[in-house]
C-alpha cells in the first residue's frame, strides 16, 4: 500500500544497524566518524545554507552598511527594519503575495482535480490505450516551457488575458497536470483492489467506490500531489515574466525581480527582505512534507 | 495484480459485454478532463509553435507567411545561436555531473547513523524549494564583487586573487552559473538518490557477500540496478529542467559576458518576446526539441513498457535491466541469482518486510 511507503523513506535501506557487533573497523571511532560524516555533513549545510543567512543579514542591514567597503559583509553591526517597512508601504510586495498565492491555490485546485480523475482511470480501469495514454500524459511533462511559451504567449495575447491572473491560473496546470497525475497513479495503485471488488459487489456503484473507497485511501497521495504543484506554481518564473506586465496584477518572483531593480540599481536590502519573505511558506510546508513528498516521488518510480 | 481483473467481470459471464463497456466509458470520461486540458494547452500550442517556426509571424504583423525552412537556415547562420547550442549542451552535463555527485555523497552521509539526520534532511533540501527567482538573486548578491562574501572570504583566506567579478567576466560567468545551478538541484538528486537506496533488499546484499563480491561488485551489480529506475526517473526530470531553465541566467548574466552564458532558452526569449520574432524564436526553441527527444523516448518508453508488465516478469531484473540504457549486464553468478529468486521483490513494503526480518536476527 503507498501509505505504507512512508517508513521506507526513514533512508534506513542500506544502512545496518550496529551490524558489525564486536570487530571493530578502524574508521569506527568516534574520531572517524567525525571526519567520514559530521564534517562533511557540516560542510554540505554550510553550502546549502549560506545563501540564506546572507539573505537574512542583508535584510537587516542600514543601506550605508551595505555598501560599506570597510566592514566585514558577514554581519551586520545596526539591524534595521527599514526595508521590511518599505517592502510593504513603498512598493505592492502584500498584492504580489496575494497574486502568488491565488494562482497557486486555484491552479493547484484544478490541477488535483483533473489528475484525481485522471489518475484513478488509468490506475483502476484497466481498458485497451490507458498505458498509452498514461505514457502520453508523461511526455507532455517533459514538454519544458521554454518549448511553449511563445506560443502559449501568442494564445494568451489572442484571449486577451494579457496582465490578468487567468493566463496564469491555465497555463499553470500544463505542468502540474502531468507530474500529479503521474504521481497519484502510483497512489492509486498501491490501494488493495479488494477493497473496491467487495464494495461493487454489495452493490455500490463504481463512482461510489471511487469517492468513498480509494480516494480517501489515497489522501497522502494526493495530499503531497498538492503540495508539490502548490511549490511548483509558487516558484514559477517564466510565464508570469511574460504574461504579466503590470505593477499590480505581478506574482512574487516576477514583482520583486522587475520592480525592485531599477537599471543597474539594485535594491538588496528590499529585494533579500522580500525573498525570505517569499521563500519562507514553501520552505516551511517542505521541512514538513519533503518525508511524504519522496514517499510520492519513489511511489509512481518504484511501482509503475 | 495487474491481470486480475475485477472478481463480477469473471464470475457474470453473461453480463461481461455491458461490464467491459461501461467501464469503457466511465474510464474515458474520467480521463477527458486531463487528456482535454493537456491537448489544448499542450499539444496545441506544440503544433502551433512547429508552425511559428516555419513561418515569418512577428508580435505585430496579422498574417504570417510559409517562409519553410528559412528561420531554420537563419539560426544556423548566427553565431550567436552556435554559442548558446553549445553553452546549453555544456550547462547541461557540466550541471548534472555535479548534481549527480554531490547528490551521491550527499544520500550516502544521509544514510548514515547521524543524529538529528531528519532535521538535517529538512534543511539540506531548502535551496530546492526555494523559487528560482529568488535564488537566482540571492546568488547575484553573493557574487557581487565588492560588498559581497564570496569575494571578502576568498581574497582574506588567499584562496582568490584579486577581486573577481563572477558573473561579469566571460571565463568565470559560467561557472557562476553552473555553481547556482547546481546548489539548487543537488539536494533533489540526494533526497531521490536516498529513497533509492532505502530501496535495496538487504538479502541481496548479504548474499553477494557470501559469495565473496567486493564492495565494488555489490554495489554494481546490486544497488546500481535497484536503484536505476529510480535515478533514472530523477536524472531525467533534472535534464529536462536543467534544459529549459532560463530563469537562472536571465537573471543572473541574461546570456552575457558577451554571450557567455547564452543558452537556448535565453536566445527565443530575446528574438521571440524581446524582439517580437515569434517565428524565429519559435525555431530556436524547438532546437531543443531533438536534444529532449532521446531523453523523453526512453523515460516515458520505460515507463509505458513497465506498465504493460504482468506481475511475475517483474522483480529487480527487469526494473534494473530495463533501466540502463547501456544494458547487457553480465550474468551474475548463479548464487547471486538464486538470492534474487528468494526475495524478487522490488516493491517498497515487502523489501521494508524483508529488512525487518534481518534486524530481527541480528
Amino acid at each position: 500500500m503507498a501509505i505504507q511507503s512512508g517508513p521506507a523513506l526513514s533512508g534506513r535501506g542500506m544502512r545496518r544497524p550496529s551490524r558489525r557487533g564486536g570487530r571493530h573497523e578502524i574508521g569506527d571511532t568516534t574520531l572517524g566518524r567525525w571526519v567520514r560524516i559530521y564534517i562533511p555533513v557540516l560542510l554540505f549545510l554550510f553550502v546549502t545554507l549560506f545563501p540564506f543567512y546572507w539573505m537574512l543579514i542583508t535584510s537587516f542591514k542600514s543601506p550605508s552598511e551595505l555598501l560599506d567597503f570597510n566592514q566585514s559583509p558577514l554581519f551586520v553591526v545596526k539591524p534595521t527594519l527599514e526595508h521590511y517597512r518599505h517592502l510593504f508601504t513603498g512598493t505592492h510586495f502584500g498584492r504580489w503575495t496575494l497574486n502568488t498565492t491565488v494562482v497557486a491555490v486555484v491552479s493547484t485546485l484544478i490541477s488535483l482535480l483533473c489528475s484525481i480523475l485522471a489518475g484513478y482511470s488509468l490506475a483502476r480501469l484497466r481498458y485497451r490505450g490507458a498505458d498509452t495514454i498514461g505514457w502520453g500524459i508523461f511526455v507532455t511533462y517533459l514538454v519544458p516551457p521554454t518549448l511553449l511559451f511563445l506560443p502559449l504567449a501568442f494564445l494568451i495575447r489572442r484571449l486577451h488575458l494579457f496582465n490578468n491572473l487567468w493566463s496564469l491560473i491555465l497555463t499553470y496546470p500544463t505542468f502540474l497536470i502531468p507530474f500529479s497525475t503521474w504521481l497519484l497513479i502510483g497512489y492509486f495503485k498501491g490501494i488493495p483492489r479488494e477493497l473496491e471488488e467487495s464494495a461493487l459487489v454489495d452493490g455500490a456503484t463504481r463512482v461510489q467506490t471511487m469517492i468513498r473507497i480509494v480516494v480517501p485511501l489515497a489522501l497522502p497521495g494526493i495530499l503531497s500531489a498538492g503540495i508539490f504543484a502548490f511549490t511548483l506554481c509558487w516558484n514559477e518564473f517564466l510565464y508570469s515574466l511574460i504574461f504579466l506586465n503590470d505593477t499590480i496584477a505581478k506574482t512574487i518572483s516576477v514583482g520583486v525581480t522587475s520592480e525592485l531593480i531599477r537599471g543597474d540599481d539594485f535594491f538588496w536590502g528590499e529585494l533579500m527582505a522580500a525573498s525570505l519573505l517569499g521563500s519562507l511558506p514553501v520552505a516551511l510546508l517542505y521541512s514538513f512534507f519533503v518525508d511524504r513528498f519522496v514517499a510520492g516521488l519513489t511511489a509512481g518510480a518504484v511501482k509503475g | 495484480m495487474a491481470d486480475v481483473e475485477l472478481a463480477t467481470a469473471g464470475r457474470a459471464a453473461a453480463r461481461h459485454g455491458t461490464f467491459t463497456r461501461d467501464r469503457l466509458v466511465f474510464g474515458y470520461a474520467l480521463l477527458a478532463p486531463a487528456v482535454l486540458y493537456m491537448c489544448l494547452l499542450v499539444g496545441l500550442p506544440f503544433f502551433f509553435s512547429l508552425y511559428l517556426s516555419l513561418s515569418d509571424a512577428t508580435v505585430g504583423s496579422q498574417v504570417a507567411r510559409f517562409v519553410g525552412l528559412q528561420n531554420f537556415v537563419a539560426i544556423f547562420q548566427d553565431s550567436t545561436f552556435r554559442l548558446a547550442l553549445r553553452n546549453t549542451v555544456m550547462f547541461t552535463v557540466v550541471a548534472g555531473i555535479f548534481k549527480g555527485l554531490l547528490g551521491t555523497l550527499m544520500a550516502f552521509l544521509l544514510i548514515q547513523e547521524v543524529a538529528g539526520r531528519k532535521f538535517i534532511r529538512s534543511l539540506i533540501v531548502l535551496p530546492w524549494t526555494l523559487p528560482v527567482a529568488i535564488s537566482a538573486l540571492a546568488w547575484k548578491w553573493m557574487f557581487d564583487p565588492q560588498f559581497s562574501a564570496i569575494n571578502y572570504v576568498g581574497v582574506r583566506l588567499g584562496l582568490i586573487h584579486g577581486w573577481p567579478n563572477w558573473i561579469g567576466e566571460p571565463s568565470l560567468a559560467m561557472a557562476a552559473v553552473i555553481a547556482v545551478n547546481v546548489w539548487r538541484g543537488f539536494p533533489f538528486a540526494a533526497i531521490v538518490l536516498m529513497a533509492g537506496f532505502s530501496a535495496v533488499p538487504l538479502e541481496l546484499l548479504d548474499a553477494g557477500k557470501v559469495d565473496g563480491a567486493t564492495f565494488f561488485h555489490r554495489y554494481r551489480y546490486i544497488v546500481i540496478p535497484v536503484i536505476a529506475p529510480i535515478l533514472f526517473v530523477g536524472l531525467l526530470f533534472d535534464t529536462v529542467f536543467t534544459l529549459s531553465d532560463l530563469s537562472i541566467i536571465y537573471l543572473l548574466t541574461f546570456g552575457g559576458p558577451m554571450g557567455a552564458t547564452e543558452i537556448l532558452p535565453t536566445r527565443a526569449f530575446e528574438i521571440g518576446i524581446q524582439a517580437g520574432a515569434l517565428g524565429r524564436g519559435a525555431a530556436i526553441a524547438l532546437v531543443l526539441f531533438p536534444i529532449l527527444l532521446p531523453v523523453v523516448y526512453f523515460g516515458g518508453g520505460k515507463r509505458c513498457e513497465r506498465g504493460r508488465g504482468g506481475p511475475g516478469a517483474g522483480g529487480v531484473d527487469r526494473g534494473g535491466g530495463a533501466a540502463r540504457p547501456r544494458a547487457t549486464p553480465p550474468a551474475p553468478s548463479p548464487r547471486l541469482r538464486g538470492a534474487r529468486a528468494v526475495c524478487p521483490d522490488r516493491g517498497v513494503p515487502r523489501v521494508l518486510d524483508g529488512r525487518h526480518r534481518v534486524q530481527d536476527r541480528q
